[in-house]
């Protein structure tokens, strides 16, 4: 039980909840506001991380170009997504969306020489040189931690995720509120009416999808700075599965409910690691394994029973076709 | 009088099915025009061609002049050709007031980009935009609904929010999809005052489609009845209704 005291332990799961709700935003704009059922948005963080890394270790770009440069380059991906499959019906654009993530870990775990492979980014500069992309966010997060003397480098990057994961909140909060974001909720609710009243649809849900991509390829940054590795396993579909439960979990379009769903999620979600007391001491480690994902799903059927709204939700709205 | 609309020997099958088959007609400017037709006879999927949700096989459309054919729905909705659909299209849920500003031309704060800015261009136009949704919410009477969500009100309601949602578009020429079908009497006659307005108050052409001639009779210039997908007659209400062809067609089927 020490764990569950240790203020390590909860920094880390604080750190994961925000990277959670960064990309979980980007599903917000793309569902909760435009209405695109998007299962595959994983794939565009994994283009992010592995655009930085690959930008800094192969091509020698600082960390602090090769970042920017990937979330453009995952807003590109959600572009050319679009471009391809948005004139299908949601239904269909779902199943592609499924499709692309998948195809884009297998690129990555089988183009050796550019991404590394199924080792990861440790074999980024191939078999004979251990690379690392993660030099200059390291000194980065020590400075960062000396100037507003944190107590350790852990809450250093918890306060830097938190920081960029609420701004964009307030961000995507804003956004909605805008003319703009009215013509996205319009499209939502009927994409026909909407182009009736001169409004260009499919402009909208391409704007759409590349916003939501950036903000993924942004949660994509952090996870690759957090873990100092990744490699292609990290961007399983269970990564975007987890985003729909927190967009599920908070409420669907709305912007605050991104961070209070991540945060309860990942409480869950790490809370349920230490079931060191009866009756899931009954069971050994590996059942246990197993009996935490169960635990985790009837805890999540529980609050769509009493709050199919989500947390932040309004229940009425459900009602509404 | 001239034409605000034209229709030229349009085309479009689906399948082996002409649904249109050389359909012509003309929408004269500062007109109410009926298409009739029953059920099946292509009234629809011409609607759908002139409003560009459908393309043409063959055949032009051209609106103030300009070819339209070949223009996306958007396109033609901002160039004054605004259509509704035969069931109202209530946004759910946004509210009332949302459904109506929804529909303002030019407003700049419709672009991303400039939202980054918050441009003063962008709240001057809000402001004269709600002021004006206002004024068409209570001429419709559902100004007291206005801050509710469009999904609470009932089908009479819905109809009353498209005529004030197509009003706020600016439009020049309105297409009506059936605006009458589904409700009771007396709105009935009300939504036909609504429409007679949309000519005498906001100085807008009307093209509407309905199966029942006798309802349009009493406020069309002029009615265009199809069958089979081609045009059979064309001429004033009581022209057309004693045309043999028309009471053979479709007159003497209904009645």
């Amino acid at each position: 039980m020490s764990v569950l005291t240790s203020g390590e332990f909860w920094a880390f799961v604080g750190v994961v909840a925000g990277i959670y709700t960064i990309l979980t935003l980007g599903l917000q704009i793309e569902f909760g506001y435009a209405g695109l059922l998007n299962f595959g948005h994983v794939a565009f963080m994994a283009i992010g991380s592995y655009t930085m890394a690959i930008l800094v270790v192969k091509s020698g770009w600082s960390m602090w170009l090769a970042a920017p440069a990937a979330v453009v380059a995952s807003a590109a991906g959600g572009v050319i997504l679009g471009l391809a499959t948005l004139r299908l019906r949601a239904d269909y654009f779902a199943i592609v969306t499924i499709a692309l993530s998948e195809i884009v870990r297998y690129i990555a775990t089988n183009e050796d020489r550019l991404t590394g492979g199924s080792q990861g980014t440790i074999n980024l500069a191939g078999a004979e040189e251990a690379s690392d992309y993660n030099g200059e966010w390291q000194r980065f997060q020590d400075w960062f931690q000396g100037a507003l003397h944190l107590g350790s480098k852990d809450v250093a990057m918890l306060v830097l995720v938190w920081a960029v994961a609420l701004a964009l909140t307030a961000l995507v909060a804003l956004s909605i509120r805008t003319p703009w974001g009215r013509v996205l909720r319009a499209i939502r609710e009927d994409e026909d009416a909407t182009r009736s009243l001169g409004k260009n649809v499919f402009a909208y849900k391409l704007q759409a999808l590349a916003l939501g991509s950036a903000l993924a390829g942004i949660a994509g940054l952090f996870y690759a700075w957090q873990f100092a590795f990744f490699s292609p396993a990290d961007f399983a579909p269970l990564l975007t599965f987890f985003a729909w439960m927190i967009l599920i979990l908070g409420g669907v379009g709305r912007a605050w409910a991104v961070p209070v769903g991540a945060l309860v999620f990942g409480v869950i979600f790490a809370g349920t690691r230490f079931f060191e007391f009866a009756p899931f001491t009954w069971f050994d480690s590996a059942e246990r394994a197993y009996l935490r994902l169960m635990v985790i799903g009837l805890v999540l059927i529980g609050l769509i029973l009493f709050r199919p709204q989500g947390l932040l939700g309004k229940r009425e709205e459900l009602v509404l076709e | 009088m001239t034409n605000l609309l034209e229709v030229r020997d349009v085309v479009r099958s689906f399948g082996g099915v002409r649904a249109v088959d050389r359909a012509s007609l003309d929408v004269g400017a500062g007109s109410i025009t009926s298409l009739i037709g029953p059920n099946g006879a292509g009234k629809s999927t011409l609607f759908n061609i002139v409003s560009g949700f459908l393309r043409a096989d063959e055949g032009t459309v051209s609106f103030e002049g300009r070819r339209i054919d070949r223009l996306p729905p958007h396109r033609i909705a901002q160039s004054g050709l605004v259509r509704t659909f035969q069931t109202a299209r209530a946004l759910g849920r946004m509210t009332v007031l949302d459904n109506v500003t929804l529909a303002a031309p030019r407003q700049p704060g419709e672009r991303l980009l400039r939202n980054v800015t918050r441009s003063r261009a962008t709240r001057l136009r809000e402001r004269d935009v709600r002021t004006r949704a206002h004024e068409l919410l209570a001429l419709v009477r559902l100004d007291g609904h206005a801050h509710e969500f469009a999904a609470t009100l009932s089908g009479g309601q819905r109809k009353l929010l498209d005529f004030a949602r197509v009003l706020m578009t600016e439009p020049r020429l309105v297409l009506l999809d059936e605006p009458m079908a589904g409700v009771n009497p007396v709105l009935r006659g009300e939504l036909l005052e609504h429409v007679v307005a949309l000519r005498e108050s906001h100085g807008v052409t009307v093209l509407l489609v309905e199966h029942d001639l006798e309802v349009v009779m009493g406020v069309s210039d002029q009615v265009v009845v199809m069958s089979d997908g081609a045009v059979i007659a064309t001429g004033p209400p009581d022209g057309v209704r004693s045309d043999a062809r028309v009471v053979d067609a479709y007159l003497g089927v209904e009645a």
